[in-house]
This record gives C-alpha cells, sequence and structure tokens, in this order.
C-alpha cells in the first residue's frame, strides 16, 4: 500500500465550553512528515485524534488522497498511531503485538510472523520477538508500538508524543531512527509534541498551534527566523522578550532605533522579540547597560545570560572565542546586530 | 535465611479451618458413616450416583449456571468497559445501583418477578439465569470494575482500534485477554452463586440440585450429605480445569 496525502478542511470540535479545534486547516503532503507543535492543551491530541477516528468532528471534513473519510470508523482507516506510552498489548509477545494488525486483517499467521520480524529488525529489535511487553525498556516498548504501527504499510502515520515518556537520551536517538525509517519508507506522518527543539529537528514543516488554531506552518527554518505571529516567535526557538516604547514606527533598543517589522495595532508600550543571536555582548569600561549573570559554555557557542539596569534578563549567543572574560558580575555593553525587530503587546 | 512466624498466614489458615475446613471435614466423615454395619464405607456416594435424578439434576444446575456466566460476560463486559472508556458523571450512581441486589430481600425479588414477568417468559426455566445474573451483578460487576481499573484501558482499546481491530474484536481479543484474572473471577463468582442458589429457585417453583437435594435430605440425610460433597467437588473441578486452560502466558514467563 503506498502512502497518500492527508487534508483537513475546516473542522472544529468543542466539549462543553472549550474549543479544542476551531476552523483547523491542515493539508499533509506524500511521504510528508509535519509535526504539531503547541502548548499543552491546544488541540494536538484532538486533531490527531480525529485524523485516526477515535473522536468525532463536529463540523468539517479528513480526506486521504481524494476519499473524504469524516465517517469511517477508526479500525477501517488504516492509519498507524503511536501513543505516549502503555499502548502494548500485555498478554501478547512482542511479535504478536507487532503483527496485530495482520491479524485483524486476516494474513495468514505464518506471513504475519515474517513480517513482524522485518519490522522487528527494522527498529532494532531482532531478537526480542519472543519477549513480553513488561520485560522491555520504555524505549524498546515505543519502538515496538512504531513496529505494531507500520506492520501493516498504513496510508497515514500517526504519532501522539511517542516521546516524552522517555529519558533525554533515548529520545534524541528514537527521534532520529523514526525520521529515518519514515524516510525511507515514505510514510505519510504527523507527529504531535510540545517540544520545539523534536518537532524542528525532524519534520519537514511544523504547524505551530495554540487555541485550537494553527497559527503558521512552514519549514523550521522559516519559522525560525520569519515567525507569522508573535505566539510563533516565543514558541519557537529561544527568544528575548525587552520592554520598549513604540513611535513613528520605531523602537528603541540599546541605543539603537530599530524598524518594527510586523505593524499592528501596537502602539506605545510594546516587547520588542529579539534572537540571542542578534544580541552581543561587549566588555564595558564604565557601568554598561546590564550585568552578565552566568555564561554557559556549549563548545563552538556560548550562551550569555544578562540583567539590564531596568531588569529585564537579556540571553546572548555567541561564538565562544573571546567570551570567557564575561563571568558573572561583568558590567558590559548589549547591543542588537539587526535593522528590524517583531514587537508585541507587552 | 531465618524461618519467621507468618502471623497473618496462620490467623487466616486458623480461621478458614474453624468456619470452612473443619465443617465440610465432618460433614464428609458423617457421609462415610455406615450405621447400619458400623464403620465406614461409600454407600450413601454410591446410592446418590444410582440415584437417576442426581445426573439430572446436576446437569441442568450445571448448563443453568454455564449460561449465567455466559450472559453475564456477554452483558457486563461490554458495559463495564464502555462505562470506562465514557469517563461518564453517571459512573458512581451505576456503582451504587449494582449493589441493589444484595440489599433487595431475595423473596421481593421473587415475587416481584412473578407479578411483573410475563407468562410466557414464567413457563421456562431460561427465567433463571437472567434472575441469577442479576443476583450475581453485584460481585461480578465489582471483580471487572477492579480489572478495567487496573489496566490503561483507554489507551490499550484506542491502540487496538487504530491497528484495525471493530470494537468485538477489541473486546474478544485484547480486552478480555489482558484483565483474564478479572474475567475469570467473574466466572467462578457467578458461577458459584448460580449452583448453589435456593431460596429464588424454590420460589419460583423450579426444581434444581439444590432444591432436589433438600428433598432428598428428608428421606436420607447421609445420602443428601454424600451428594452435596460430590457438588462441591464438581464445580471445583470445573473452575480449576477453567483456570489451568486458559493459562496467564505473560504472568507466567514473569516468575
Ligand atoms: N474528552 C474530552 N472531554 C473534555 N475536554 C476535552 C476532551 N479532550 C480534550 N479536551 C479539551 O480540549 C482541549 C485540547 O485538548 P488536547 O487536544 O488533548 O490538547 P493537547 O494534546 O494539545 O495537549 C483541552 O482544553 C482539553 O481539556
Ligand atoms: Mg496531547
Amino acid at each position: 500500500m503506498t502512502s497518500k496525502d492527508l487534508t483537513l478542511t475546516n473542522v472544529s470540535r468543542r466539549f462543553g465550553t472549550v474549543t479544542a479545534l476551531d476552523n483547523f486547516n491542515l493539508h499533509v503532503g506524500v511521504g510528508e512528515l509535519v509535526a504539531l507543535l503547541g502548548p499543552s492543551g491546544c488541540g494536538k491530541t484532538t486533531a490527531l485524534r480525529i485524523i485516526a477516528g477515535l473522536e468525532s468532528l463536529d463540523s468539517g471534513k479528513v480526506a486521504v488522497g481524494e476519499k473524504d473519510i469524516s465517517k469511517v470508523p477508526a479500525h477501517k482507516r488504516n492509519m498507524g498511531m503511536v501513543f505516549q506510552a502503555y499502548s502494548l498489548f500485555p498478554n501478547l509477545t512482542v511479535e504478536e503485538n507487532v503483527a496485530f494488525g495482520l491479524q485483524m486483517r486476516k494474513v495468514a499467521k505464518h506471513s504475519r510472523l515474517k513480517r513482524s520480524q522485518e519490522l522487528l529488525e527494522l527498529v532494532g529489535l531482532p531478537s526480542h520477538a519472543k519477549r513480553f511487553t513488561h520485560q522491555l525498556s520504555g524505549g524498546q516498548q515505543q519502538r515496538v508500538a512504531l513496529a505494531r504501527a507500520l506492520a501493516f504499510s498504513p496510508e497515514i502515520l500517526l504519532l501522539d508524543e511517542p516521546l516524552s515518556a522517555l529519558d533525554a537520551q533515548v529520545r534524541v536517538n528514537l527521534r532520529e531512527e523514526i525520521r529515518r525509517l519514515q524516510i525511507s519508507l515514505g510514510t505519510t506522518t504527523v507527529f504531535v509534541t510540545h517540544d520545539q527543539e523534536e518537532a524542528m529537528s525532524i519534520s519537514d514543516r511544523v504547524g505551530v498551534m495554540s487555541n485550537g488554531v494553527l497559527e503558521q506552518i512552514d519549514t523550521p527554518d522559516v519559522l525560525y527566523n520569519e515567525p507569522a505571529t508573535a505566539f510563533v516567535a516565543n514558541f519557537v526557538g529561544v527568544m528575548n522578550r525587552i520592554p520598549a516604547n513604540l513611535a513613528d514606527g520605531k523602537v528603541n533598543i540599546f541605543g539603537k532605533n530599530l524598524v518594527a517589522s510586523k505593524k499592528g495595532s501596537e502602539t506605545g508600550k510594546i516587547v520588542a522579540l529579539l534572537r540571542p543571536e542578534t544580541i552581543l555582548v561587549k566588555k564595558s569600561e564604565n557601568q554598561g547597560n546590564a550585568k552578565v549573570l552566568t555564561r554557559s559554555f556549549l563548545g563552538a557557542s556560548s550562551a550569555i545570560i544578562c540583567q539590564t539596569h531596568e531588569g529585564t534578563i537579556v540571553q546572548s549567543l555567541m561564538a565562544s572565542l573571546n567570551t570567557g572574560e564575561f563571568q558573572p558580575g561583568t558590567s558590559v555593553d548589549l547591543e542588537v546586530t539587526v535593522n528590524e525587530v517583531m514587537v508585541a503587546n507587552g | 535465611m531465618k524461618k519467621r512466624l507468618d502471623l497473618p498466614l496462620l490467623t487466616t489458615l486458623g480461621a478458614l479451618s474453624f468456619f470452612v475446613f473443619v465443617p465440610m471435614l465432618s460433614a464428609f466423615e458423617y457421609s462415610i458413616r455406615t450405621p447400619l454395619e458400623g464403620g465406614y464405607g461409600l454407600t450413601h456416594y454410591k446410592w446418590a450416583v444410582d440415584n437417576e435424578d442426581f445426573f439430572h439434576y446436576i446437569l441442568r444446575s450445571g448448563w443453568l449456571s454455564a449460561l449465567t456466566v455466559l450472559i453475564t460476560l456477554i452483558i457486563l463486559v461490554p458495559t463495564v468497559t464502555w462505562l470506562h472508556l465514557s469517563d461518564s458523571k453517571l459512573r458512581p450512581l451505576i456503582d451504587a445501583l449494582s449493589l441493589l441486589p444484595l440489599v433487595i430481600p431475595v423473596v421481593a425479588f421473587a415475587v416481584g418477578a412473578q407479578i411483573s414477568f410475563p407468562e410466557f417468559v414464567q413457563n421456562t426455566v431460561l427465567e433463571l439465569p437472567f434472575l441469577y445474573f442479576v443476583l450475581a451483578l453485584p460481585y461480578a460487576y465489582r471483580a471487572l470494575d477492579i480489572g478495567l481499573n487496573s489496566i490503561p484501558l483507554k489507551t490499550i482499546t484506542e491502540a487496538a482500534r487504530s491497528t484495525g481491530a471493530s470494537w468485538v474484536r477489541t473486546i474478544i481479543s485484547v480486552i478480555i485477554p489482558v484483565i483474564r484474572g478479572a474475567v475469570m473471577a467473574t466466572v467462578a463468582l457467578t458461577f458459584a452463586l448460580s449452583i448453589g442458589e435456593y431460596t429464588l429457585t424454590v420460589l419460583l417453583h423450579w426444581d434444581t440440585f439444590p432444591t432436589w437435594v433438600t428433598y432428598v435430605a428428608q428421606e436420607n440425610i447421609l445420602g443428601a450429605i454424600a451428594i452435596s460433597m460430590m457438588s462441591l467437588v464438581i464445580p471445583f473441578v470445573l473452575l480449576t480445569s477453567i483456570t489451568l486452560l486458559t493459562p496467564d502466558r505473560s504472568a507466567q514467563r514473569r516468575k
């Protein structure tokens, strides 16, 4: 079975007074991996469950390829789903878990166990076929869950925070393996996460959600460099929020006049949004405009966290060379290296 | 390691022997007495087995109880599962309602059934399994409730559904095997309660094994005791074999 594209059109879902999804639109191309990223409660899981058929929708349409599947029950949708944790069947062995989808599709036992073994090799657990799931670590269990979701060659793969219950190291390894597998199998995939680093590192495109709405969907580079809204700017990557005054479309930050790039209704007291790499820290001969709080050496670059005399915390990211002098307490001058700045309501 | 006195175990065993084992053994001892010849023998057991009604009634009670178990599982497993999945606000109410059969006197229940049930239902012995189901409901409901509470039901169900299992397949191939212990407890409780039910059966004028034993006791008390001893063994063997024939694979390997 080859992968298909996925389209959600004007999907809405309310729970009582809570609007979990509000006229939600999404298109995922064939073989593409799209991450849905957003804070807890923004509607990511609801969107995924509606795609899977595990949740009903109030209005709108879900289509796979050309076909409207809004009314198709979950078990006939041919989508693989991986959950956060504890989704394996404890009464079955690892290989039986992986073969379960094929068993439901009435594939002969011999063929489905063979396929199961193939998948276990793909996820790096070739020798665990006969084990029971409680004998596996959290990371291994998620590999098995992934193998189970892929074994019946689903048209769409859905992952709901599959890594969030795992240790940091395992999390990073497994996300790269998921991406590698997804590319080699060419499965259209929706990956839900609240971890922006995770989303940015493995996706073709990332959709940033807030309050049931897709704020922006684009490649990680565009999201980072050209965020469409202040919410996206804040949520993706590290962002400094510096209080300032907006007058005549200009903002003065650390003595430099910057052009406010997104002109909205904001005037007067605003917050300027600046990435750490646009802030330069210089040693000051006198008071300067800020003091160093901490310096974290990250290898090629260093993060220097300062506090302005007004009390604002500002983070700078600079090449590590010569940053050794920025010991805590050092008086420094902060400078902005760009000429445009995004502003948000203060 | 030094052997220590397991006080809780000893207390339990002590209580069990006082209230269960000793009376049972005494009954057994009594049932193998042969007053005419003196000493012991299996005369009364022979008398019971030779009595053609013995097999008739034990079979009848057997299949009525089996039917009760079936009805209980078919009605209760999907219902309790659905209750758990729906996070319904009515659950505490249902929990309380399921206890009602414990507090309603069986007599009231029987009379109520006689008044309200249509004629054609009262004319068939098949009314009994449905009434036994109600009597066993508090126990069966609780056993399943505990079983379903002990597993990540929602995730497992959704995993099964998204992997291609219909609702029926999900319940049969996933949920029942996963809460196997609770299902076995439900089977055992329901079967034991049905096969020993006396009051309701008599009040509705049906004859089953327990009512027949009471009847027989009037002419041969020792024979009746022998019959009862055997009727203890039959469900025991049955339940043990069910348990052994459907082993919990994951638990076995766990050891
Ligand atoms: N079954 C439900 N009943 C009531 N409210 C729900 C239900 N599912 C989700 N919600 C609400 O919908 C909103 C979105 O939830 P969810 O999709 O789980 O968010 P996320 O996965 O992004 O954390 C939340 O406010 C949540 O409380
Ligand atoms: Mg969620």
